[in-house]
């Protein structure tokens, strides 16, 4: 039962990390009906960013977060400026494969930049430490923090595209950037808008998950298909479902723990040998495929 | 239910070809089509007219199965091809064209009609014959190698007819085909409207807001208002009938011209 | 037989074209005869499976406009029914290698009804997710060696073997896919004037007029997923018996899925040539950019870095790709 309870617990957490990597993606796409490939890559940056800037300065890991939030607005913007936009005008076949290009791009500028090799995050007041939950559950404190810190960052995102005047704007182009043109709104703003928060939201994800999770530059295209799965679940366009989605892919990402709890409880020989482990991804995968064949919207999607 | 499919060939003539019998269409709470019935008979030319908004091309796309029908029977040849999918009805023989669409590909006129040709064959150079003799038949021959998007919109519609007759239907459904034509145009339209309708005898029913094209060609005028027919006959009688003229002009208009209507 | 004299049929394409077609087609016969590099070689073989994946992905993403991002599941179907079969039951590859076709098919239409409900990026996304799920799958099947692959070695037979394609030389390997090559052109040449190719490019056009003229559009896109699916795992039964040591992380990948479509993208999809076009462009100079700037002084993924900026540059610039320039060019001129 404890496994159950941990499982289950660990996959929350994680998981409320993984909508705030997905919810860059909503957004962009929300706005631009775009699929950047190159999210994962955004995520990756974010994760340099955040390591490299604790390890310089000796700062606190998570009071780097402004910084890779940063990064992470100008690399979007600079993107959307240098390059969406023009691959915006072309035929889709163009547009998924520019972004791919980008993927490509900025994965090996990082394997140049960074090498091959793991890095993580030692430092910090949190590493090391974890709370007893009850219930058998031990959660370290690093992902506790990142949890939090990840709802947190999830509802000021969220007051500023419904509370503020600009992120009505935003809203306003994703419906109808046309009509949202008639009221004064520029489109092209909008965009790079979008991808402005996109990118920045993202390293802010990326920020918080290498204090527990490894970085290499190849790690973006796993995030990139988890985020697709999740804002597949959560309805392309909607912030909210990205958050409850995410919250549902993390525990999908549990499965092995689930299924060794299955394992204990049915005691079916054959159980233990599947290596649910190793398929542990497959499973998001398989997820997205029979989301949108089964409920194309999503959750909570008014996008289809 | 249905019809038996004997008789005198007159009799045959005059049998309906498409029976559309108390057909009802909701878009969630809006009632677009309300109770509609009428019927038409082989190598009729019936028009279908109305303010915008009354329903008319929701009724063709009910007919041609696009949209499903909330309630109502539509008979076509005898079959009943209600519950059918929109390829299916072609494939029975009802083709229809649409009222606005975008030709975003890089096929050219001839292609695009040996797509309608080859519905019924197999054969490439079947195809080809068929479409080059359609071509002909519509004065379309210079433009047989042009791209259809590059063609000014009267050329297009031509084109997009010329598929549909290369299904070699019973019966073509036109979606306002003369909408943002020159008056040069609307007659060359009209004319392959008429050589469809008398040489190669396919019955016509054509949406129009062009009330001088439909008037003129149409045996029999429907009228739809608010998603209801509120009048059935003749260009003449329908041109007097105050509910049609009440539909278009309003209430005022008619009470101030009682006099000059039946 | 209508369709053999179709195939056989280029009189639609101007006579320079055919003219050329012939020439580069002459060259290609004669390549090995001509003094090449090991690693040319290697090139030009590379370049020709290549050209074949694209011009498969071209019947459905080119012509058809739907954007298949999973085609690398195939290869792996092809390639590892050949291996295993070869490995385990000496099976011959032109034996094999039907049996492939015939897994890619059924896989094609039991993965195919479902994913042709969608459409645009979804579509894609949903390729992407089924390949991935695939390769994942194999990566934990020992039936198929597992993340390892197989490793067919050619000790076990005597070289040349034309039964189990195994040769020494790579001149054989050559002329073998050579031979596929012409024939995967002279088919694709039939496709695009059959019915099913009308039918797809009408789809294409605007689905609902397609429909209206009596096209089932979901059967149609399924029967030309499955030709591409098949033309896949060929050249991937090819890859097993060339290369002799498959494993999934280097068939299945997605590296290998977004390549192939990026073969037919960049020559032009939705032609003949284009493909081939862009197999021609993108291999050597993938091959040759690794060679140059590989493993120079440190400086790692310097030539994927500069392949990753042609196909952002390609995809902003000129999406229709090089026969689309081309083409372009061609209109103008005539009006």
């Amino acid at each position: 039962m404890d496994i159950l309870v941990s499982s289950l617990f660990a996959g929350l957490l994680i998981g409320m990390v993984l909508a705030m990597v997905a919810l860059g993606l909503t957004i962009i796409f929300g706005v631009m009906e775009i699929v950047n490939f190159a999210h994962g890559e955004f995520l990756m940056v974010g994760m340099y960013t955040g390591l490299l800037t604790a390890q310089a300065t000796g700062m606190e890991p998570l009071l780097t977060l402004p910084v890779a939030a940063a990064a992470g607005f100008l690399l979007g913007i600079i993107c959307y400026f240098g390059f969406v936009k023009f691959v915006i005008r072309g035929p889709m076949v163009a547009q998924l494969l520019g972004t791919f290009g980008l993927m490509i791009f900025l994965r090996n500028l990082a394997l140049l930049f960074f090498g091959a090799e793991d890095r993580a995050i030692h430092q910090g007041i949190l590493v090391g430490k974890s709370f007893n939950i009850g219930m058998g559950v031990i959660a370290p404190a690093t992902k506790l923090a990142a949890a939090a810190l990840s709802v947190i960052a999830f509802w000021a995102v969220w007051l500023v595209i419904n509370r503020t005047k600009i992120g009505k704007a935003l809203t306003a182009t994703s419906l109808n950037p046309q009509g949202a043109r008639y009221m004064g709104i520029s489109t092209e703003r909008m965009n790079a808008l979008a991808w402005g928060i996109g990118g920045g939201t993202v390293t802010i994800a990326g920020a918080l998950l290498v204090n527990f999770w490894s970085v290499n530059p190849f790690m973006g295209l796993l995030f990139t298909m988890i985020a697709f799965a999740i804002v597949a679940l959560g309805g392309f366009g909607s912030v909210s479902g990205a958050f409850f989605a995410g919250l549902a892919v993390g525990v999908i990402t549990e499965i092995p723990g689930i299924w060794d709890f299955l394992t204990y409880i049915f005691n079916f020989g054959w159980m233990a040998d599947v290596p649910m482990t190793s398929l542990k991804y497959m499973w998001v995968y398989l997820a997205y495929f029979v989301i949108m064949i089964v409920r194309p919207r999503g959750l909570f999607g008014w996008k289809r | 239910m249905g019809y038996c499919g004997e008789g005198a060939p007159e009799k045959a003539k005059l049998m309906a070809l498409l029976e559309v019998h108390n057909l009802t269409k909701y878009f969630g709470g809006l009632k677009a089509n309300e109770d509609i019935s009428f019927s038409i008979k082989k190598e009729e030319l019936v028009g279908l007219i109305g303010p915008n908004g009354a329903g008319k091309t929701t009724l063709f796309n009910c007919i041609a199965g696009l949209y499903p029908v909330s309630s109502g029977k539509i008979i076509f040849s005898g079959h009943d091809i209600t519950a059918l999918k929109d390829y299916e009805v072609a494939r029975l023989g009802l083709a229809r064209t649409f009222q606005v669409y975008v030709a975003s590909g890089d096929m050219t006129v001839v292609e695009n009609i040996m797509v309608g040709c080859f519905m019924r064959t197999r054969s490439r150079s079947q195809a080809k014959t068929r479409a080059e003799q359609i071509m002909k038949d519509f004065k379309l021959h210079d433009l047989s190698d042009y791209i259809l998007s590059e063609l000014p919109v009267a050329s297009q519609k031509q084109v997009a007819i010329a598929a549909a007759v290369g299904t070699d239907p019973k019966m073509l459904l036109l979606d306002e085909v003369a909408a943002g034509l020159n008056p040069s145009e609307i007659e060359d339209i009209m004319a392959t409207i008429q050589h469809i309708h008398y040489n190669m005898e396919i019955t016509v029913m054509l949406i129009e807001h062009v009330m001088e094209l439909v008037m003129k060609i149409s045996d029999r005028v429907i009228v739809l208002d608010s998603g209801q027919k509120i009048a059935d006959g003749n260009p003449e009688t329908i041109a007097r009938d105050p509910n049609v003229v009440k539909a278009y002009l309003g209430e005022r208009y008619v009470h101030e011209h009682a006099g000059e209507l039946t | 037989m209508e369709a053999l004299s179709s195939a056989l049929d280029f009189s639609d394409f101007p006579r320079l074209d055919m003219i050329i077609a012939g020439v580069l087609g002459g060259l290609l016969v004669i390549f090995p005869a001509t003094p090449h590099s090991a690693f040319a070689m290697a090139t030009m073989i590379q370049f020709l499976m290549f050209s074949l994946y694209g011009m498969g992905w071209n019947t459905i993403g080119g012509y058809g406009g739907q954007v298949d991002l999973g085609k690398a599941q195939y290869v792996g179907i092809g390639a590892f029914t050949t291996a295993v079969l070869m490995v385990r039951w000496d099976v011959p590859f032109w034996v094999s290698m039907p049996i492939g076709v015939c897994f890619a098919v059924i896989w094609s239409f039991i993965i195919g009804y479902p994913l042709f409900r969608l459409k645009g990026h979804y579509f894609a996304i949903a390729t992407i997710a089924t390949s991935l799920v695939l390769k994942d799958i194999f990566e934990v099947w020992d039936f198929v060696g597992a993340a390892c692959g197989i490793e067919i070695s050619p000790i076990k037979y005597n070289p040349p073997d034309f039964l189990h394609l195994i040769f020494k030389e790579d001149i054989y390997y050559y002329y073998v896919i050579l031979g596929f090559f012409f024939l995967g052109i002279l088919y694709v040449n039939w496709f695009r004037k059959s019915r099913l190719g009308f039918q797809l490019r009408s789809i294409k056009d605007n689905e609902e007029v397609a429909k209206s003229l009596g096209i089932n559009v979901h059967w149609a896109k399924i029967k030309t997923y499955a030709i591409a699916t098949s033309f896949v795992s060929v050249v991937g039964s090819f890859h097993a018996c060339y290369i002799k040591n498959i494993e999934p992380e280097d068939t299945m990948s997605l590296d290998i899925s977004i390549l192939i479509a990026l073969m037919a993208m960049l020559g032009g999809a939705g032609s003949l040539w284009g493909p081939i076009i862009g197999a021609g462009v993108l291999i050597p100079l993938k091959s040759y950019l690794k060679e140059w700037l590989g493993a120079r002084a440190g400086l790692i993924g310097i030539d994927l870095i500069v392949y990753g900026a042609i196909i952002m540059l390609v995809s902003a610039v000129e999406p229709r790709g090089i026969w689309g320039i081309v083409e372009k060019v061609r209109r103008r001129k005539r009006n």
